[in-house]
């Protein structure tokens, strides 16, 4: 079928360009940086404790009414958003609103109260006004939780990292495993990144989409680096610039498809997964081009630079050894 | 590699059919499957609080609180311990600050009296050997008593097992259907309850500290004289929980919760709510004493801290069984009842995060999932099948297995699906097929350089398993974290993601490979259509 005008073998010389990628990726990083500590990220409450409350009207409201109707309460930064392609919504000609406020100023004990009081009396406010409204979400999280959130979330992303690190170490050498994990890094900073740029709400999602792109990164990283450790041990008169750009090459077809099917069922999310998915899936389909760049230009670029000893590669360490070499 | 042995051929099929067959009652609505014979399997996937609605709460034992409260009883303990016959110990001053209780010896020479007594409320904490449960230091006659670290962790985890014992009693007196309540870490609580939209009054009934006294009324004394909840003397005093009127009554109870047996919510004879009580122990026999040396005294029923009912003694009441009659409305006489009978709480529960999702809003996000994956499989089997053709097709039929497994495998190991674990079945859709296209751009490879179609397929398959089996355990490490160390939804979205790595690796080696072997050895082709 159409696979069949897909060249097997491209000659493209992508490690010529990896100076230039490396520029790309360290202006990308700093930029990355310098936009979490000037913007910042958009915290959800998950992370700073607070209260969102997600409400239907039972007719439709303008949203600037919602505002009016919290701007008696005295909180501290009220957000008041309508979520407008909801069909549901629009059939019922009601109105959906999200409602999202910062824990209060308080200390200790008295915080996690005020966290409850402040739900009950967004909730309380908007009663009065509209009369019978939906609750459709309300979470309170207090800001004792919301610390550990963040560093178990935090936590359980270092913990993955170092996994890998230990596994592509296991299977391959550690001048594969510097590679691969400075790309994941990468990823990440750059993914965060993007976050602070957009202000999509940075939640545990986030988190869990970060995990996941990581570990969509490192198979990409893999089935690349699967390819080198076999053709270096095929073509052991070859350059290793050569051997790299050669399994790049070969893997580029699998690597189109692969990102191709991927993001189309990331956008299908994205688009139609509802409001609650919309910043797991962005997050999603921003790793999958960013994970497949950094396999290509920092994951294998790295091998030319780690001091990569060609004679410790092969030698019965790997069962499956390559049935090429013979050729 | 292409050779399937029957036996193989039928497990095969044998794993795919079973996968039908434990997802064939998500298909069925509740009706059809209360119809099925008892030999099928009728368990649906269970959905998260997420999808179907309901509320989350984490429930925290306050340390501090908790800390107090067994610092009162001690002081308590003490006192009892120092006025014992014959030469009881006199002291003065006697109070909780600072993390111990302190009081001062008054005769000098019996202040090792004072510690030895003291020391017999002491033990070892888990058993002999241990150290022991308290710190006794003395300065100029002033006696210092605290809990040791030992005796601090393990109140610590006594309460936390306690609060949990009481939280179910509660919550199933509530009459709350499948509720689920977890410890969390050394001091925390998770509660779910499916359904409920609004958990209000439950948050209500769990913070019930639940402590119920049974004092005397002291109707000389002048309530101008003390300050509220200020114990004084002896005497402390305490508001009606209804009515601004106040009460002094002595600070030692008559009775206390631990004496109630039972406790029902009943009516009396003018159709008001009221509370039976029955008592258990020592409980009867106290209180058809008191009852009987107090007729036309007053007693208070006192729940943490308010009096919910009192009343004069008209008859001594020797039966261990009486009512609590006051200005509660029905629902507060449930509630009351329910706290009696679950007993206290060895500290208050402070409510430190609340997710409560309305059925209407779980209807949507499975709405919402089910056609993003629908769209989602969609696409992709199109974009597969415009890709490789037939090939496409084998890979496709593997997509729709593994998709059927992955729904059969949560049914019947009993795993949550969360909206995020609609997501992660909806990326392993995407991600999937990289099994495939791994091999079948390696037979592609193969078969250009001029190799015959079965051994391009032979060393296809061969060369591209180590890739996958490296791919595919370095999602399942991420997975495992995200189990690990995710909570919640997060969780759910790691089950579906290490499930669906299990599955695609079956379905993309081993069920697209039969279709292949199949295909080769049947039509035999001379050139490979990629």
């Amino acid at each position: 079928m159409l696979l069949k005008y897909l060249p097997t073998e491209p000659k493209i010389g992508f490690m010529k360009l990896r100076f230039g990628a490396f520029a790309l990726s360290l202006v990308l990083i700093i930029a990355s940086i310098a936009m979490v500590a000037t913007r910042g990220l958009n915290f959800g409450i998950d992370f700073v404790g607070g209260v969102v409350i997600e409400i239907e009207t039972s007719t439709k409201v303008d949203i600037g009414e919602i505002r009016d109707a919290l701007s008696e309460l005295d909180l501290d930064g009220v957000e008041v958003t309508e979520i407008k392609d909801n069909l549901v919504a629009e059939e019922t000609g009601t109105t959906i609103a999200l409602i999202k406020t910062k824990a209060p100023d308080a200390e200790g004990e008295a915080v996690e109260a005020a966290v409850q009081a402040t739900a009950s009396g967004i909730l309380s406010a908007l009663k009065d006004k509209f009369g019978d409204i939906e609750e459709r979400r309300k979470e309170a999280v207090g800001p004792k939780v919301s610390g550990e959130l963040l560093q178990d979330g935090i936590m359980a992303l270092v913990v993955a990292l170092g996994l890998m690190l230990l596994y592509i170490w296991f299977r391959f050498q550690w001048q594969f495993s510097i590679g691969a994990v400075l790309a994941l890094i990468h990823d990440v900073i750059l993914t965060i990144g993007m976050f602070a740029v957009t202000q999509f709400e940075f939640n545990l999602s986030t988190i869990a989409a970060l995990l996941t792109i990581v570990g969509y990164s490192m198979n990409d990283t893999v089935v690349v680096y699967d390819r080198v450790r076999e053709e270096m041990r095929r073509y052991k008169k070859m350059s290793d610039t050569d051997v790299i750009d050669m399994s790049i090459n070969r893997t580029l077809s699998r690597t189109l498809l692969t990102s191709g099917t991927t993001l189309l069922a990331l956008f299908s999310i994205f688009l139609l997964g509802g409001e609650v998915l919309r910043g797991f899936s962005f997050a999603m389909i921003w790793g999958v081009f960013i994970g497949t760049y950094s396999s290509i230009f920092i994951a294998s670029a790295i091998l030319l630079h780690t001091g990569l000893r060609r004679g410790s590669i092969g030698g019965g360490e790997n069962e499956n050894a390559p049935h090429g070499a013979q050729v | 590699m292409l050779q399937f042995a029957l036996w193989k051929r039928l497990l095969v099929i044998g794993v795919v059919l079973l996968g039908a067959w434990l997802c064939l009652p998500n298909l069925l609505n509740a009706g059809q499957r209360a119809g099925l014979p008892g030999f099928m399997p009728s368990e649906t996937v269970k959905l998260g609080l997420d999808l179907k609605g309901g509320s989350y709460l984490l429930l925290e034992v306050d340390p501090e609180e908790l800390q107090q409260n067994r610092l009162l009883e001690l002081s308590r303990d003490i006192q009892r311990t120092l006025i014992k016959k014959p030469n009881n110990v006199k002291f003065r001053g006697r109070e909780v600050v600072d993390g111990g209780v302190r009081f001062r010896v008054m005769e000098p020479t019996q202040i090792d009296e004072a510690k030895r007594r003291v020391r017999e409320l002491s033990s070892p904490v888990g058993g002999i050997g241990g150290q022991q449960s308290l710190n006794i230091s003395e300065q100029n006659g002033v006696m210092n008593v605290t809990f040791s670290s030992a005796r601090l962790e393990e109140l610590e985890v006594e309460a936390l097992n306690d609060s949990i014992e009481v939280v179910r009693r509660r919550v199933d007196g509530s009459g709350t259907t499948d509720p689920n309540i977890q410890r969390q870490g050394s001091n925390r609580i998770v509660l779910e309850v499916p359904g409920l939209d609004d958990p209000t009054e439950l948050i209500e009934l769990i913070q019930r500290a639940g402590v119920m006294t049974v004092n005397l009324v002291d109707e000389t004394a002048d309530a101008s004289q003390y300050r509220l909840d200020e114990p004084r003397l002896g005497k402390v005093k305490r508001q009606d929980a209804y009515s601004a009127r106040e009460y002094v009554v002595h600070e030692d109870p008559i009775l206390t919760g631990a004496d109630f047996a039972t406790a029902s919510q009943g009516f009396d004879e003018n159709n008001r709510p009221q509370i039976n009580f029955t008592l258990k122990g020592r409980g009867p026999k106290v209180f058809g004493d008191f009852t009987s040396e107090h007729i036309n005294d007053s007693f208070a029923i006192v729940l943490d801290g308010q009096v919910i009912s009192a009343a004069s003694v008209r008859s001594p009441i020797l039966s261990g069984s009486g009512r609590i009659t006051g200005s509660f409305e029905i629902q507060e006489a449930n509630a009351i009842a329910i706290v009696l009978r679950a007993g206290e709480l060895p500290a208050k529960l402070q409510v430190v995060e609340q997710r409560v999702v309305g059925a209407g809003l779980g209807e949507d996000s499975i709405r919402a999932g089910t056609t993003a994956s629908a769209i989602g499989l969609a696409l992709v089997a199109i974009f597969m099948i415009l890709a490789y053709g037939l090939w496409g097709v084998f890979a496709v039929i593997s997509l729709a297995a593994n998709i059927m497994l992955i729904i059969g495998s949560l049914s019947g190991l009993g795993a949550t699906l969360t909206l995020p674990g609609i997501a992660g079945i909806i990326l392993t859709i995407g991600m999937a097929v990289d099994a495939n296209v791994l091999v079948f751009e390696r037979i592609r490879e193969e078969h250009k350089n001029g190799r015959s179609p079965i051994t391009s397929i032979e060393i296809g398959y061969k060369q591209a398993s180590s890739t996958i089996l490296d791919a595919n355990l370095t999602t399942l490490i991420a997975a495992a974290v995200l189990f690990w160390l995710g909570s919640g939804p997060v969780k759910g979205f790691a089950v579906t993601l290490g499930i669906g790595v299990f599955t695609s690796v079956f379905t993309a080696f081993v069920l697209t490979r039969m279709f292949m072997a199949d295909w080769v050895r049947t039509v035999r082709p001379k050139k490979l259509p990629v």
